[in-house]
């Protein structure tokens, strides 16, 4: 069909008018966002963010030992999208159901600085 | 549970047979572009969208799951049941809420765990910086445009290439199209009809039922409008304080913002509160109506259903706004009934209002000698001269400009008609408030007055409760005999009856309501309360609707079409009309009032001349701008003097100043409003001087055309005034727009725009600059950019006005100067 070729031809241009509409009303959407919880003139919240224990269970205290055990350093080998051959790292991601906690795994790229911050730690810790 | 490397391999599987962009074969096919590994999509969150949307950007600056969240102001995501995380809505670990543009991750310090936290409050509580946290990194969820794509991937270039390309103008037109049909798809775009404008109306009709034709298709497109605006407003991780009303009844106080200033909540909504349940309670929802809204912006929500309440909790509810459909049936419904009914409305009216040449009709009647009334002022010559008039015409006009006393002349002139013997008198207006006005003033002549509010506002507090049906059937027969009364009781006590007794007491409430209603000389309610199902049996010839410039037609039709042969609109089609949400439906002329197209009919208003409310300097620009300077003054400069009050007036014997403000305009934080901070900060010293000279608050109104400066004055004022909290939170700061009809001793007008090369908005309409302007008993003063706003002709003419007069001025407010700024040369045409 010829629309597969037009298709394929496509410069993936954006329009600098709608790019400029659509980051007004992003940023104001990320404005009203922000003041309609600030405006809460209520008291902070309280804090449950303590890491549950169970979190390790099976692994010693010592995290290197368990990425060593399941070894999740491993290679992105999916060639496109997002990463571009990048390493990734897995992580754990505590959310809540209802009142309970969980985990789930996920995988973040090696670069992201989420990761960064608690590989330099684990190295200054080590140092020690 | 998955990871991502094993969704990687479902990449382009079995795509043979379907067809991107056609929408519905695979349910988490992207709404836009088809596109459907699970690994690449999310779903709105939003219960009335569920749609799902995935994370490339193809032509568009955003990926299309954040272009959907921004054009539809949705806030909430979903992940898919195979993404990394499995079926998960994204929210703050710490306090539950779900805003993705509040969201991002952070990890702890030594753990390789991250968890979801909110950038406001959450990620800003101190306590969190001593534990595990590293919060250096909070890493947003939403970045350049798009969501983190370990979160959410982006789809390969080879997916995106089969996948179906929209364009930014499509989304936003499907996004339009989906306030009013969230299941349109992308082919419906091309669909004849999306497009095109509906017919507009007209001058003349042929008949009612091409009348109806024109407007049942516009009240439509308001309600549909209306409805997906209203329904998507569902609030989340409300915070709930629990209270009991006098009546027993459960009432639950919470905020519930504004993020628009499109959805206003009213006493008399419904909303309903649910919880989603958790280990220790069970998942619970209830309706209740909006009895009131504080000023502090809470709402009080009397819930109908006192059982099983979790009044031990206080956070995570859900509030959802539930939308009727009355009063638009209603609308429809007198449409149908003047189309199909020829004792409607007499044939007279029914050809007047629909445009057809009508021989002149004089109504016989003998006029009284006196043309007052018992317990009302006495009427000057022209309201004389207008209550004369209206009785012994079938269909007429007032005009009342701001201040000339219409709600007395409506009430002679009801007062007069109920003494003629035609039978019962039906009073109505667009607006509660001004029907409650109005019912006092007809009562204050000794007429029996009947005011029937809708069942949902029976527990909105009323000024004139006493006259209110539900208040009257509760007191009318209270001996201890009485069945009513008894079972009255009963219900109060236990909360409910048998059904039995219900049926008895439904019955007899009934028979008691009527018989009320038939001994009342007059019945006073809103023009969709003239379609309530218990005035359905009553028949009035005559009907007086004040504010009638602010109805649309078909409202203004509910309390004609049963039986009227004489009509009395009053209003003033030189103030603000009919307030119409849907831009299409305003377009095509839903927003002309039948006073208006009477108008230009041909039918003269009879325009009442003389102003009671400001000062002599205050009325003269709007005399000779709006009223070709009919406007007389029926008070003196000497009544509204200010003794005592110190106040900076630049010309003492002047109480108004134009005070010159250059500070810039800002989008507000709605992104659909405006606000300046200047001037809200010069707003709050004109306040804080006014109140130090010895002013109260309730004397002060502050208004300005926009929301956005509206919400930033009163946040303003209550955290930087230098006096008293308490003051500042007493003085009204509201849109010109709910002025209309009211007044206050001393106006400040906040005009906001400030902008050389746009306009000026809705200071472009001179009605919204008449109401503006004459809502001041004793002093205003206006804010402004003279360079902006002297583009517009009439502006220019009221700054030249002030200029004229010294009385435009800049500087410090203790050290006012005159202003020579100049103006600019005004574009030729009105706009
Ligand atoms: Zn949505
Ligand atoms: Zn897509
Ligand atoms: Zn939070």
């Amino acid at each position: 069909e010829n629309v597969q070729v037009h298709r394929k031809n496509a410069v993936e241009v954006v329009d600098p008018r709608e790019e400029e509409d659509f980051d007004r009303e992003l940023r104001a959407l990320l404005q009203e966002s922000l003041d309609s919880r600030k405006l809460e003139l209520r008291a902070r919240p309280t804090l449950n963010m303590m890491i549950p224990m169970n979190i390790f269970e099976g692994s010693t205290k010592d995290t290197r030992a368990m990425e060593g055990e399941s070894g999740e350093e491993t290679m992105d080998d999916e060639g496109s999208g997002s990463g571009g051959g990048s390493t990734k790292v897995r992580v754990k991601v505590l959310v809540k159901k209802g009142s309970k906690q969980q985990t789930k795994q996920m995988y973040i790229p090696k670069e992201c600085s989420l990761i960064q911050s608690t590989k330099q730690k684990e190295a200054e810790e080590l140092e020690e | 549970m998955a990871g991502i490397g094993n969704l990687s391999f479902e990449e382009t599987g079995d795509d043979e047979g379907f067809e991107y962009g056609k929408g519905s074969f695979v349910e988490h096919a992207c709404r836009y572009c088809g596109i459907h590994n699970p690994a690449c999509v999310a779903r709105c969150n939003i219960p009335s969208c569920r749609k799902w949307f995935c994370n490339s950007r193809g032509h568009t600056s955003g990926s299309h799951i954040v272009n959907h969240l921004v054009r539809a102001k949705h806030k909430e995501v979903c992940l898919h049941k195979d993404s990394p995380l499995g079926e998960t809505i994204l929210e703050c670990y710490n306090c539950g809420c779900r805003n993705v543009f509040l969201l991002g991750f952070i990890s702890a310090k030594t753990d390789s765990v991250v968890v979801l936290l909110c950038r406001e409050p959450c990620l800003n509580v101190n306590a969190l910086k001593d534990m595990n946290w590293d919060l250096s990194q909070w890493c947003p969820l939403i970045d350049d445009r798009c969501f983190l794509p370990w979160l959410v991937k982006v789809p390969s270039e080879q997916e995106q290439l089969r996948a179906c390309h929209i364009s930014a103008q499509q989304i936003n037109k499907v996004e339009e199209l989906w306030k009013t049909n969230p299941d349109a798809s992308l082919e419906d775009l091309e669909k004849p009809g999306v497009d095109d404008e509906p017919q507009p109306v007209s001058l003349k009709y042929e008949d009612a039922y091409q009348y109806q034709n024109v407007f049942a298709p516009l009240i439509k497109l308001e309600a549909d409008y209306d409805k997906a605006m209203k329904e998507s407003q569902t609030k989340e991780n409300v915070t709930i304080r629990w209270d009991i009303g006098l009546n027993k009844k459960r009432v639950a106080y919470f905020v519930f913002p504004k993020e628009d200033n499109e959805l206003r909540l009213v006493p008399g909504d419904e909303l309903r509160l649910r919880y989603s349940g958790d280990a220790s309670h069970p998942a619970w929802q209830s309706v209740g109506h909006v009895i009131k809204l504080t000023a502090q912006e809470e709402v009080a929500l009397e819930l109908r259903a006192s059982q099983g309440v979790p009044v031990d909790l206080t956070h995570g509810f859900q509030v959802d706004f539930v939308w009727k459909s009355t009063s638009f049936d209603r609308m429809q419904g007198a449409m149908k009934t003047f189309a199909v009914d020829e004792t409607s409305v007499s044939g007279y009216i029914y050809h007047h209002l629909l445009g057809h040449e009508v021989e002149l009709q004089v109504v016989r009647n003998t006029l009284p000698r006196r043309f007052g009334a018992p317990g009302l002022p006495e009427l000057n010559v022209s309201q004389v001269f207008a209550v004369k008039t209206v009785l012994q015409k079938p269909i007429s006009l007032i005009q009342g400009p701001p201040g000339t006393g219409k709600t007395v002349t409506s009430a002679a002139i009801v007062y007069h008609m109920a003494k003629q013997g035609q039978g019962q008198v039906l009073v109505c207006a667009p607006s509660n408030v001004a029907v409650d006005q109005l019912a006092e003033k007809i009562s204050s002549t000794g007429l029996k007055v009947v005011r029937l509010c809708a069942k949902s506002r029976e527990a909105v507090s009323s000024p004139v409760e006493h006259l209110t049906l539900h208040y009257q059937v509760r007191h009318l027969d209270t001996s201890e005999k009485s069945e009513l009364h008894k079972l009255q009781q009963l219900k109060d006590e236990q909360g409910e009856l048998s059904s039995n007794d219900e049926k008895k007491f439904k019955a007899l409430k009934r028979a008691t309501e009527r018989e009320i209603l038939q001994n009342a000389d007059v019945i006073c309610c809103t023009c969709v309360g003239a379609g309530d199902p218990r005035l359905s049996n009553f028949r009035f010839r005559q009907v007086l609707i004040d504010e009638s410039t602010q109805a649309t037609e078909p409202e203004c039709l509910i309390p004609l079409v049963l039986g009227a042969k004489q009509v009395v609109l009053v209003g003033d089609h030189c103030q603000l009309g009919p307030v119409i949400m849907c831009k299409k439906a305003a377009r095509a002329g839903l927003a002309q009032s039948l006073f208006e197209r009477l108008v230009l009919l041909g039918l003269k208003p009879i325009r009442l001349q003389v102003q009671y409310r400001m000062h002599p300097s205050l009325s003269e620009f709007p005399s000779n701008n709006f009223y070709e300077g009919t406007l007389q003054n029926g008070v003196t400069v000497n009544e509204r003097q200010t003794s005592g009050i110190d106040f900076p007036w630049p010309v003492p014997t002047r109480p108004m100043f134009f005070y010159v403000q250059m500070g810039q305009e800002e989008i507000s934080a709605s992104g659909t409003s405006y606000l300046n901070r200047t001037e809200a900060s010069n707003v709050e010293k004109i306040v804080t001087t006014f109140l130090r000279s010895g002013v109260i608050p309730s004397q002060i109104g502050v208004i300005t055309p926009y929301e956005g400066q509206r919400a930033y004055i009163v946040n303003y004022m209550s955290r930087n005034g230098s006096l008293r909290q308490q003051l500042y939170k007493e003085i009204e700061v509201a849109s010109v727009d709910s002025f209309q009809g009211r007044e206050k001793d001393y106006i400040i007008l906040s005009c906001v725009r400030s902008n050389e090369h746009q306009g000026i908005g809705f200071l472009n309409d001179p009605r919204r600059l008449n109401v503006a302007l004459t809502r001041a008993r004793y002093g205003i003063v206006i804010l402004g950019n003279p360079k902006v706003l002297s583009k517009q002709p009439l502006w220019n003419g009221l700054l030249t006005h002030y200029k004229e007069h010294e009385c435009l001025v800049e500087g410090p407010l203790n050290n006012l100067k005159q202003s020579m700024v100049q103006f600019q040369k005004p574009k030729k045409v009105y706009n």
